[in-house]
């Protein structure tokens, strides 16, 4: 088992004011390293509207490389805009993944549109930027990465990389809407993408990573880190049946040597809710980096983040 | 060229529809057998909500329409299930004979909150000689992507040197005309091609130029050869006002090509318009041509979008 310490909240979206698109919760943290700070991304919720609704908008916090408890800046506006009437991210632009690409900065976001039988439905979608991450220009009016025969809805969650000098695109496809207790709750499954120019992807098709709960296991943010010849994923998954009972989710691992092919290990991740905190009930949405040599986890906990996200650093190794 | 009028075949209202269906019958499109003439249409039901729910159902006639010889029992394919692009209705639904294989491309509905409805174009099987349709996946095989925005929808196959065409539309916007309206939706024809029919090529070009103005909306192409040319016909409407102004409603438009892929409208030479008087003097839509012994049809829809069911046109002259 990996031995993570956890080290305590680094951000906690209430402690800020003067922000419409950051009202409530800090979701999704990604990160990219600039020369003396680390940039994490995040999204978060507007104010809501007068039916209780509210948008969501992705934008950033800069960390200290030194402490990575001091923030020292806070974005002044969001990174992306949300989309036209009747587009696939007219509701929102979460979450989000960033990468370099020479000057530019690359971001997948998924786009979020409402729908009436069940509460949303999601697609990828591309933006770029020329000004270091500040802000990010969509390439088109549409998605990049959408449904398909065997992905009939929701595909969210993008975490992108590169190895190996080709783009994968991690990602989640909804499976199945079940109806628990009269409400729609998804089921969902991690996938992969590949691609040579980030641009057209080529679907791989498959479940990567096996259910543990049963066939209903919803699966989300499959996070990638390579480390000692091998590639590991951290994710986070739930029981669709009960979690609004539970309020739990967890972080689940898995390895792979050739980014196809994974072999789940939850009993390997090695990090789990605390006893009291922010993140005693839940702990989701992993994030693995590194910062001059050591590896970090951010990740969010009770109410998938509504208060904020916490960092864990590696103790030893992942191997 | 020059179409004759057969009058209208068919009325859904005269009939009992399976699925609760109480109306309309539209998109008409064909599959020549060798004793009967298929015709699937949608039609429409109300579902608990009030709002419409198209089913795709099927009439043969006999081979001089004279002659209703049988109608479907039932809906030929299902519709999706929760949260799938098909949930709120299949309109239209093309068939295609591909050498013995029956195919089937299909736009499936799905509802929105702040516009009333988004599409893709789905693909189904027949293994019952068209009886019913099987779905290869649960998914679209063409929906919005970086260029096409919303609406893809309307798909039309024409194969040529054994590389598939589809004739298509997609949304390019949704405008909202005021606080209290609808928001209201323009679409284009396009073209994708592909090898297999299943994966397709996409340069999202608008192909057939506008006559209305910008906000013109273009609908369900159908393409046919003959005389060293290729010719589409399609309908095309304003942005506003079309359900109730009938000079602002759906009429037939039509171009022509030689390439397949640069085609050139003509509306004045399509040889086709609203009739003085009846069924389909108001509004014309969603044509379909088909060939049958020698000679060459069109069935389209008339006034109310097709509420009253679908006519025949027959080519006497090009």
């Amino acid at each position: 088992m990996f031995k993570w310490e956890k080290l305590g909240r680094v951000f906690n979206p209430l402690n800020v004011t003067g922000r419409y698109w950051l009202s409530e919760f800090a979701q999704a943290p990604s990160t990219l390293e600039f020369e003396d700070f680390i940039r994490v991304y995040f999204s978060s919720r507007s104010s809501r509207d007068i039916n209780n609704q509210f948008v969501s908008y992705s934008s950033y916090i800069d960390l200290d490389k030194n402490d990575l408890f001091k923030i020292i800046n806070i974005a002044n506006k969001p990174i992306l805009s949300l989309g036209n009437k009747g587009s696939f991210d007219e509701f929102g632009t979460y979450p989000f993944s960033p990468i370099r690409k020479g000057n530019e900065i690359w971001g997948y976001y998924a786009g979020w549109t409402r729908c009436e039988s069940v509460p949303f439905n999601t697609a990828i979608g591309l933006g770029i930027s020329r000004d270091n991450g500040k802000t990010f220009e969509k390439i088109g009016k549409g998605p990049i990465l959408s449904y398909s025969l065997n992905e009939p809805f929701i595909l969210s969650g993008p975490k992108i990389r590169n190895f190996n000098n080709k783009y994968y695109l991690f990602y989640i496809a909804g499976k199945k809407w079940l109806t628990i207790d009269g409400k729609p709750e998804m089921s969902t499954k991690i996938r992969v993408a590949i691609s040579e120019d980030g641009v057209k992807w080529d679907k791989q098709n498959t479940n990567l990573i096996l259910d543990k709960l049963s066939g209903d296991e919803a699966q989300a943010s499959p996070d990638v880190f390579f480390a000692n010849d091998k590639y590991h994923m951290f994710f986070c998954y739930w029981d669709p049946n009960s979690f609004r009972k539970t309020k739990a989710r967890r972080i689940g691992y898995a390895s792979s040597l050739d980014l196809i092919n994974w072999i789940r290990d939850d009993s390997k991740a090695g990090i789990d809710v605390s006893e009291i905190g922010f993140d005693n009930e839940m702990i989701a949405y992993p994030h693995v980096f590194d910062v001059d040599g050591k590896v970090f986890m951010l990740y969010l906990g009770n109410e998938v983040g509504r208060y904020g996200f916490g960092i864990a650093e590696l103790k030893g190794e992942l191997i | 060229m020059k179409w004759q009028k057969l009058g209208l075949i068919f009325d859904p209202t005269k009939h009992n529809l399976p699925h609760n269906c109480f109306a309309f019958a539209k998109s008409p499109q064909v599959i020549v057998f060798d004793n009967f003439i298929r015709i699937y249409y949608s039609a429409a039901e109300k579902d608990t909500t009030g709002k419409i729910l198209c089913r795709v159902l099927y009439v043969d006639f006999d081979k001089n329409f004279k002659k209703i010889v049988r109608h479907s029992d039932k809906e030929v394919i299902p519709l999706g299930n929760l949260g799938e692009f098909d949930e709120h209705g299949i309109f239209p639904f093309h068939v295609y004979k591909d050498f013995k294989h029956i195919k089937a491309y299909t736009t499936g509905w799905s509802r929105r909150k702040s516009v009333s409805v988004e599409t893709a174009i789905g693909y189904a099987e027949s293994h019952d000689g068209g009886e019913s349709f099987i779905k290869l996946g649960n998914g679209p095989i063409m929906t919005a992507n970086v260029n096409e925005p919303f609406l893809v929808c309307d798909g039309f196959i024409f194969k040529e040197e054994d590389l598939y065409y589809m004739y298509y539309i997609y949304g390019i916007k949704w405008s909202k005309p005021s606080e209290n309206e609808e928001a209201e939706r323009v679409y284009k024809i396009a073209m994708a091609t592909s090898n297999d029919g299943l994966n397709w090529v996409r340069d999202s070009k608008c192909i057939i130029s506008d006559v209305i103005d910008e906000n013109e909306c273009q609908a369900l192409p159908t393409v046919v050869k003959f005389g060293n040319k290729y010719h589409m016909y399609f309908c095309f409407r304003d942005m506003i006002g079309f359900r109730t102004d009938e000079t602002k409603g759906y009429r037939i438009g039509y171009a022509y090509s030689e390439d397949l892929k640069k085609w050139i409208r003509d509306d004045e030479n399509s040889g086709i318009g609203l009739s003085e008087f009846g069924w389909d003097s108001k509004m014309m839509c969603y044509p379909h041509i088909f060939k049958l012994e020698d000679h060459i049809y069109m069935l389209y829809n008339g006034n109310e979008f097709g509420k009253y069911g679908f006519g025949l046109a027959k080519l006497i002259n090009y």
